[in-house]
């Protein structure tokens, strides 16, 4: 299993201009990730910490304000490695839906609402493969039947489907050209918890049929301990912790992860979960040193000075803070 | 049927209570006048010669009949309707003992024709139009496009109407500057050919501001539409821009732009006012203004009546299209 998916110091930033005064948001700053082919990518974290500008990067699917400022993004596909950034709007065009597709985040609103499911379907699938209608009405009825949706919903329109389903065809529409890699930006938001459970069983299946790559992101810990083989911690913009799902479900190193992990309810204790004090910082003026610092409650004197690297704490697990890094110094 | 029963007769009712309505309002108003008709005209009669006192009581009291004037006001309504569900209109006081339906009858074909084809070329034309440039927003013949129509929009009616009678009516002399045709009326294509002449420049006239009107609109329905998930994400997908355009796009903006179109439609019953006047064209504007002028309220009503049931029928024909239309409407 190879890397299809990497990005090397990758730094995007919504630049924006008004009456002279130019803001910087610093959305992405400095990530570097490796997702292997067919592994279940967990990207979690707080709203505004960058989750979906990564994502709209790492899709190619963006226009300005957001600018990538520094660093790459680069696909391995077909034993092709290929930087975005060199990439005609034709060749990205091409890799849509065939090799790279996105579930949206919000999917109530995805599907066309004077448009019939199938006519919908239709208009993806030949966009990218020569079918005519009667053809890709039965790879969609199969592919619903497939994934156990009523057939009925094909001669539908999207206000007669009820929120979970509208998103489990969304899940369909998006997966219907057995995509390699897909994108998913918090695919089970807004659903009631047993819709949920549904939405989660089907992206599990859609993703094992064809080991396909799912890149997940959510703020939902819940959704990742179910789904996710890895997992990356973002915070303010940088990845702050990186590792199996297992590892940071049990073994959070880095303090935030530690709180996100903790303010889980659990059935078990009855007590009062601790909420992470303060707020997320504003990107346009990230904290100085390790952004994280503010609300740490382990902050230290160099923690308000030196940016703390991303390092190796165990095999496969890695971690940027310097208490983390000191502790491992000690210990050594 | 539960169809024909629950959606399509209540609107027929309502049809006919609001013609109706608006037919009693129409025979109520101007006997609400204190100006009495009867004596209006033949006070004009004996203002410049001395008639025989005898003569005008029985001349008064003919007319009074005539204009079905006398006895009660309920006495009178009921003889309105009994003589209107005959396709009595009463006569012209103006032309005097021509019956109404006679001139409305000339004038109709006239401005049912001229205006049926602005409003169509102008509809389809701005519609169009507005969707391209709203789409394409961003490049610079969307841009310049808009900012020319911005500029012709607000120049008002009779001053395009008189540029165009000007130049090419009187300066240039294209273009006849008044009547409707010339020669027999007769379905040869020498006719035709000059109802088409003579049309032009009439509907010229109000085709630009027309066009310029439709233009704004659908471009700013385009502009909302645009930003909508359903769109973007197709885009995302890379379905051709022409379907985006056309089922994404364009469909959704046909509600308001539909009903738009049939409340022009209803209103062609009166003519077009201004253009019938300015280039003397024989339409039911051009009788409108000389029954206003000559106070001929026979043929005031004749023509308020056919307008109120051209704008109810408008109304009844879109109400019926809306649920084929737009999905959404529920058939209630």
């Amino acid at each position: 299993m190879g890397t299809i998916i990497e990005t090397n110091n990758l730094r995007a930033y919504y630049i924006t201009k008004a009456y002279g005064v130019e803001r910087t948001v610093k959305a992405v700053d400095d990530i570097t990730l490796r997702i292997q082919e067919g592994e279940v990518y967990g990207i979690a974290g707080e709203s505004g910490c960058g989750k979906s500008t990564l994502l709209r990067i790492l899709l190619g699917a963006y226009q300005p304000p957001l600018t990538v400022v520094g660093g790459e993004v680069i696909y391995h596909l077909d034993g092709e490695e290929m930087n975005a950034a060199d990439m005609s709007e034709e060749q990205q065009r091409d890799l849509k839906w065939r090799t790279i597709s996105y579930i949206p985040q919000g999917s109530m609103h995805v599907l066309n609402p004077v448009r019939r499911i199938r006519d919908t379907f239709h208009d993806f699938i030949s966009a990218h493969r020569d079918v005519t209608k009667k053809e890709s009405f039965n790879i969609t009825g199969e592919y619903l039947r497939d994934l156990g949706l009523p057939e009925k919903v094909m001669a539908s329109y999207p206000h007669q489907l009820s929120g979970g389903m509208r998103q489990r065809v969304t899940i369909a529409l998006a997966t219907i050209l057995w995509p390699k890699l897909i994108f998913a930006d918090e695919p089970t938001t807004a659903l009631d918890v047993v819709v949920q459970r549904g939405v989660i069983q089907m992206l599990k299946d859609v993703q094992q049929k064809e080991g396909s790559t799912l890149v997940l992101i959510t703020h939902d810990i819940g959704v990742h301990a179910n789904l996710a083989d890895r997992i990356g911690i973002l915070y303010a913009g940088k990845l702050v912790e990186e590792a199996d799902a297992k590892t940071i479900l049990e073994n959070p190193r880095h303090p935030y992860t530690r709180y996100l992990i903790e303010s889980l309810p659990s059935l078990d204790s009855r007590e009062e979960r601790l909420a992470i004090p303060g707020r997320p910082p504003a990107l346009d003026r990230p904290p100085s040193g390790c952004r994280f610092h503010e609300r740490c409650p382990l902050a230290q004197e160099v923690c308000k000075t030196v940016e703390p690297n991303l390092i190796e704490i165990e095999p496969k697990h890695f971690t940027a803070c310097h208490v983390v890094e000191e502790e491992l110094n000690v210990a050594v | 049927m539960n169809l024909l029963r629950t959606y399509i007769l209540p609107r027929i009712l309502q049809w006919a209570l609001v013609i109706f309505v608006g037919i009693s309002a129409t025979f109520l108003i101007p006997r609400l006048s204190p100006i009495n008709p009867v004596d209006e005209m033949i006070g004009r009669m004996t203002a410049f010669a001395s008639i025989d006192p005898h003569a005008v009581v029985s001349m008064r009291e003919s007319a009074m009949a005539l204009f079905g004037l006398e006895g009660t006001l309920l006495e009178q309504y009921g003889r309105f309707w009994a003589r209107l569900l005959e396709g009595d209109l009463g006569v012209s006081f103006g032309n005097f003992p021509r019956p109404v339906s006679d001139i409305i009858a000339a004038g109709l074909p006239w401005s049912v024709g001229l205006l049926t084809t602005t409003i169509i070329i102008s509809w389809t034309i701005g519609v169009f139009l507005g969707a391209l440039a709203g789409y394409f927003h961003n490049r610079r013949w969307s841009q310049f496009l808009e900012r020319f129509v911005v500029m012709v929009y607000p120049v008002p009616y009779l001053i395009t109407a008189l540029v165009l009678f000007i130049i090419f009516g009187a300066w240039l002399q294209i273009f006849p500057i008044m009547g409707g045709s010339r020669g027999e009326p007769a379905l040869t294509w020498k006719y035709i050919s000059t109802v088409l002449y003579f049309g032009f420049l009439p509907a010229l006239s109000i085709i630009i501001g027309a066009i310029a009107f439709r233009f704004i609109m659908a471009k700013a329905l385009t502009t909302t539409e645009i930003a909508n998930d359903y769109v973007q994400y197709a885009e995302l997908a890379a379905v051709p821009k022409r379907k985006i355009i056309l089922f994404y796009v364009a469909r959704n903006t046909m509600l308001p732009q539909v009903t738009d179109l049939a409340l022009a439609f209803g209103a062609i019953f009166e003519g077009a006012l201004i253009t019938e006047i300015l280039f003397a064209y024989p339409g039911l504007g051009f009788v409108l203004y000389n029954a206003i002028y000559n106070a001929d309220y026979n043929i005031i009503m004749g023509i308020a009546l056919l307008s109120i049931v051209g704008v109810a029928t408008a109304m009844l024909i879109i109400d019926l299209l809306y649920p084929v239309l737009d999905p959404r409407v529920r058939l209630r």
